[in-house]
């Protein structure tokens, strides 16, 4: 049995089944694939960006935590960064005694980001309770300052001379750029 | 010479049959192309957009561990500037006591205050005055305590009293000293 078919059928399957082929592989080796790492990218792309949302949330908290601290401990953090003015501080604290001599300001200890420095004071009071507004006022001041001891009394006339140690303590990060003003 | 009345149609390869295969597979191709066109431009966005992220992500770590750097700092500046107003405050309290415990009848000319010491000069009436009410507090509060008398010209008693514990004070003891 003889099949006749023509010559131009046979060539419009042909066509068919080559378009159709490349259609195929062009599916299955090309677009697929590409699909694939399409939606792949679209997963990490998701939780990437999730991760970045709770990133900038928690960095938002972090930084609202920083300003309020920043905000509520202002003057220690001054404090902390004001270089020790010897002058300044006979000037803001001469109230409170007859006289006020500060030594000469030596550093005594540095422990991690924060460096001390101690001061000799010699004063003269006219009754014990300057010593303690001067306390209290100490505690407000410019700079971090204990009052340390060795701590003497001595009757001297009217007055009281006192001599007592005070440590000033300041922030060492920036050791480089915060000098000391010496008396 | 003709053969047929009829006027005979002009051959072509593009029949109405290729046409419509050759419509069906360039829209087919189109579309596929498109497509293929559509994922590597969202690929391509995708990646540039990771990068970013990624980029940011880097960023806001090494801002957060700054901040947390910082708050750290602050909060250690925080104890550290507590510790040592409540130190200046606990001086002034002991200093006030230390005033307060010396009664009316004894006069004190010099006082020491040390970290571990503390050292009374003055004048009493007599010895009993001074034992009974300067010497016994004292005693309560350190744990060795030495006294020592001088005439002084009017009849009165110059003394010199020390008092050692052997731990710092608790009410002296500053943070200070821990920070050295």
């Amino acid at each position: 049995m003889k099949i006749n078919i023509a010559r131009q059928n046979i060539y419009l399957i042909a066509i068919s089944l080559f378009l159709f082929i490349f259609v195929l592989l062009f599916s299955f080796l090309v677009l697929i694939p590409q699909g694939k790492d399409y939606r792949k990218n679209r997963v990490e792309l998701k939780v990437n960006s999730k991760e970045l949302r709770k990133y900038q949330n928690f960095y938002d908290e972090t930084e609202d935590t920083l300003k309020d601290l920043q905000k509520k401990h202002r003057h220690i953090i001054v404090a902390f960064d004001s270089k020790f003015n010897p002058a300044r501080f006979q000037k803001q604290y001469k109230s409170y005694f007859s006289s006020l001599e500060l030594s000469k300001l030596q550093k005594s200890a540095r422990k991690e980001e924060f460096t001390t420095y101690e001061v000799n004071t010699t004063s003269q009071i006219s009754s014990p309770k300057s010593f303690y507004n001067f306390l209290d006022a100490v505690n407000k001041s410019d700079w971090i300052i204990g009052v340390n001891f060795p701590i003497e009394f001595k009757r001297d006339g009217e007055l009281i001379k006192s001599t007592f140690t005070m440590q000033v303590i300041s922030n060492s990060k920036d050791e480089n750029k915060t000098k000391i003003v010496e008396l | 010479m003709k053969y047929s009345y009829i006027k005979p149609r002009p051959k072509t390869a593009f029949t109405s049959e290729v046409k419509l295969l050759l419509t069906f597979f360039s829209i087919t191709i189109f579309m596929l192309f498109s497509t293929y066109a559509f994922l590597l431009f969202k690929d391509y966005t995708f990646a540039k957009d990771l990068k970013h992220i990624q980029h940011l992500k880097a960023q806001l770590k090494i801002e957060l561990s700054k901040m947390k750097d910082d708050i750290v700092f602050i909060e250690r500046e925080n104890v550290l500037a507590q510790s040592v107003q409540t130190k200046n405050l606990v001086l002034k309290d002991s200093i006030t006591n230390l005033f307060d415990l010396v009664p009316q009848r004894i006069t004190l000319s010099r006082a020491k205050l040390q970290k571990n010491a503390l050292i009374l000069y003055g004048i009493t009436p007599n010895k009993d005055v001074y034992n009974f009410m300067l010497q016994a507090p004292l005693r309560s509060i350190f744990h060795r305590t030495y006294s020592s008398f001088y005439p002084a010209g009017n009849g009165w008693l110059r003394f010199v009293s020390t008092n050692y514990t052997d731990e710092e004070l608790p009410m002296l003891e500053g943070e200070l000293e821990n920070e050295d």
